[in-house]
């Protein structure tokens, strides 16, 4: 703000009450999680919401909004990390083709369609269990 | 050119490196920015090993999360990073009384958020929902209840029997009595002793031979024989101050859901208590809060809004999705 050479009054208790709005969306959301058609939209939607709160938090109380251009410079590393590393482990951990023998998972478990990789007949389901 | 021929030929402010803000505020940024990397390297594993975990555990019965205590404390580190914005204004209004009120409210919200967090700890505790305790199937969970018959029966056995002999020197004094000069035991509680060490036994026999299902019915109900077998010793009050074993109630994941848990709610916590710290250096201050401060609330303020990011996304992945 100071880079400016004067005081900016963001709308600070119209931000607030936008974040309160949101978090009672995301209680309403859990709520009625079970009219959702699945739960990846559950998900999808309570993520949106915490990504918009996120957004006003850092742009209006941060004051990232105010702020000139080194905001990019610093942040674009992390947020490169913060992408990478999920992506990096996303193949061999979250959609893994082939079948994760653990004691956790016994054969009844797969057969009543918690696991989706190798099925109890032999058949081989989706690699993509979400 | 020299300094002094700049600072003569010139009515031009003097030249100053880097960038237009105060170099505190620039650390707390590059210190964000670590801080950044730091929580999504856990929440990027969590999301993943979460996706490729079938079976997670999301069920609020299981896991004991409490999605409307999760939700109070959004709602109370919202408040209080709204709380922070006030006080800093404040400091710029050059109004330090009113900075300081706004950061002792903030303040008395971070002690509340730490309230809240230790009552869904002292469930999860409670509950033996601790990384490395949670059986993830049956017979994991029968081997458990072994166990902690066991461990109940020492502890019995020990309030009876005090002093440093094992347990199996301290078993055969029950039988012959107390040594010379030691006080006699509480026959009440040798009686409530050998009824669980019985327990025990057949238990752990039944376990060993498997013979004992965990489950039962159609409805995959917890056997009743195992039910009864911890009421009767719940029931008894001799027994039940030594009695520390839990409903068996397997978790295929459970472990590593306890440990992300832990670990992000765990890191987030001492977050809070450094932010806490902060805010207790400025409220030190008390009336001699001045101008001089304005840079240290703005910094302090900028880490608490990032303990709130955090925890923006901590509530919805940890209280409310479900992959399965």
């Amino acid at each position: 703000m100071e880079n400016h050479g004067e005081h900016h009054h963001p709308p600070y208790k119209f931000i607030f009450m936008i974040l309160i709005v949101c978090t009672g969306l995301s209680w309403i959301a859990d709520e009625l999680k079970d009219r959702f058609p699945g739960p990846g939209w559950l998900a999808v939607t309570v993520l949106a919401i915490a990504a918009m709160k996120a957004s006003c938090v850092m742009l209006y109380f941060m004051h990232l909004r105010f702020e000139r251009h080194w905001k990019y410079v610093l942040l674009a590393p992390t947020f490169i990390l913060a992408v990478g590393l999920p992506l990096a482990l996303f193949p061999d951990v979250a959609v893994h083709y082939y079948d994760v023998d653990v004691p956790q998972n016994p054969v009844e478990n797969r057969a009543a369609g918690n696991y989706h990789g190798e099925t109890a007949e032999g058949g081989h389901a989706s690699a993509a269990h979400h | 050119m020299s300094h002094s021929e700049n600072s003569h030929g010139s009515s031009a402010p003097p030249l100053k490196m880097g960038l237009a803000i105060p170099d505190s505020k620039l650390c707390m940024w590059l210190f964000l920015g670590t801080e950044i990397m730091f929580f999504t390297a856990f929440i990027g594993s969590y999301i993943v090993l979460r996706l490729g975990s079938p079976g997670w555990p999301s069920d609020p019965k299981d896991t004991h999360i409490l999605v409307l205590a999760g939700g109070i404390n959004t709602f109370v580190l919202i408040l209080s990073s709204y709380l922070v914005v006030l006080s800093h204004e404040a400091m710029i209004e050059k109004n330090y009384r009113k900075a300081w009120n706004f950061m002792a409210g903030t303040m008395a919200l971070a002690f509340l958020f730490l309230g809240i967090k230790s009552v869904e700890y002292y469930g999860k505790f409670d509950h033996d929902i601790v990384p490395g305790h949670i059986a993830e199937n049956d017979e994991q969970a029968l081997q458990k209840l072994v166990r902690e018959f066991d461990s109940s029966r020492i502890s019995l056995l020990n309030a009876i029997v005090p002093g440093d002999d094992d347990v199996n020197k301290k078993t055969s004094k029950l039988s012959t009595g107390p040594g010379e000069g030691e006080a006699a035991f509480d026959p009440a509680m040798v009686a409530a002793y050998q009824k669980l060490d019985k327990s025990y036994g057949e238990l752990r026999d039944a376990v060993r031979a498997e013979k004992l299902s965990l489950h039962v019915g159609v409805d995959h109900e917890i056997n009743p024989e195992i039910v009864s077998r911890l009421e009767a010793m719940r029931s008894d009050e001799q027994i039940a101050p030594y009695f520390h074993a839990h409903d068996p109630h397997p978790m295929v994941y459970g472990n590593v859901f306890a440990s992300t848990y832990f670990l992000m709610t765990g890191f987030h916590a001492i977050h809070v208590v450094i932010g806490m710290i902060l805010f207790g250096i400025v409220l030190l201050q008390g009336s001699k809060l001045d101008g001089n401060w304005i840079d240290f609330v703005e910094n302090s303020g900028l880490y608490w809004h990032f303990v709130d990011l955090v925890w923006i996304f901590l509530f919805p992945l940890l209280y409310i999705v479900d992959f399965s």
